[in-house]
């Protein structure tokens, strides 16, 4: 099994759209994903010797985010206090209506959706990791930030018809890789 | 993809319009000449289907990107913690 080296220098342009996108949905609030991602950044320069190499930077990286999200809300939760927790339904106002409340709702279906939507998201830049990293960047300008042709044309110093090729074969390869791991 | 002519539009012709139409960037003109393209040619009929379904898993996915500020500011405080490292 090949062991990973880490190059921090490029971890910002590696991975911090992949963190952003994890973290965002997680704290749902930019600033904060903001501070946890360059915190993630700094303990893991720290604790750089603790890298075994079995893991990929971007799992290792992402595990560190992960404990930061968790003491992000334990932090939260004992300022406010303890999360509070209430199932009453022994009020005699409500009575009869509990059994009702209690049936899942078939059609709502947006906590489920929301959880794949991430996940997808997460697949399309792992899926655009293994491209060409300018490429990478070129269709992210394009699609994801919905630049015009002619700000990017002028950001990577090419003509439109050499980003329409790089649109277009980002596009087939991304579609190739998703059809792979994601259907 | 092989690249058969079809009216006016060969393959590479359509799928570039394709590409574009994802952006909702290609004419009118364009768009027509893409469809009577499509009508006689089922790779480029595929690749259409194809690539508009990737349209609409990528809006689906509501990807955000950082900007280049916080980029920048990232990339600086690492920076300072190696140099802070090395000394």
């Amino acid at each position: 099994m090949p062991t990973h080296k880490l190059d921090p220098t490029k971890w910002v342009d590696k991975y911090s759209d992949y963190l952003f996108n994890y973290a965002i949905v997680r704290v749902n609030d930019r600033e904060v994903a903001n501070d946890l991602i360059s915190e993630t950044f700094l303990a893991g320069l720290n604790s750089k010797e603790n890298f075994e190499g079995r893991a990929t930077e971007r799992t290792w990286l992402i595990s560190i985010l992960k404990r930061k999200i968790i003491d992000y809300y334990r932090k939260t939760n004992s300022i406010k206090g303890q999360a509070e927790v209430r199932i009453n339904y022994s009020d005699s106002e409500n009575d009869g209506d509990w059994l009702e409340e209690q049936v899942a709702d078939a059609f709502d279906r947006t906590a489920e959706d929301e959880m794949e939507n991430t996940e997808l998201g997460m697949a399309i830049l792992e899926c655009l990791d293994q491209i060409n990293e300018k490429h990478a960047a070129i269709f992210k300008m394009k699609t994801i930030d919905e630049a015009d042709t002619e700000a990017v044309c002028k950001e990577f110093n090419i003509s439109p018809s050499n980003l329409w090729v790089i649109i277009h074969r980002a596009r087939t390869a991304l579609a190739a890789c998703l059809e792979k791991n994601w259907f | 993809m092989p690249k058969t002519k079809f009216f006016i539009f060969d393959c590479s012709k359509a799928e570039n319009c394709c590409d574009k139409s994802q952006y909702n960037e290609s004419s009118i003109r364009e768009k027509m000449c893409m469809l009577m393209h499509l009508i006689f040619c089922k790779p480029c009929r595929n690749y259409t289907s194809k690539n508009s379904k990737l349209t609409r898993l990528i809006k689906k996915s509501n990807l955000r990107t950082c900007s280049e500020e916080e980029k920048k500011a990232w990339q600086n405080k690492i920076e300072k913690e190696m140099a802070k490292k090395e000394s």
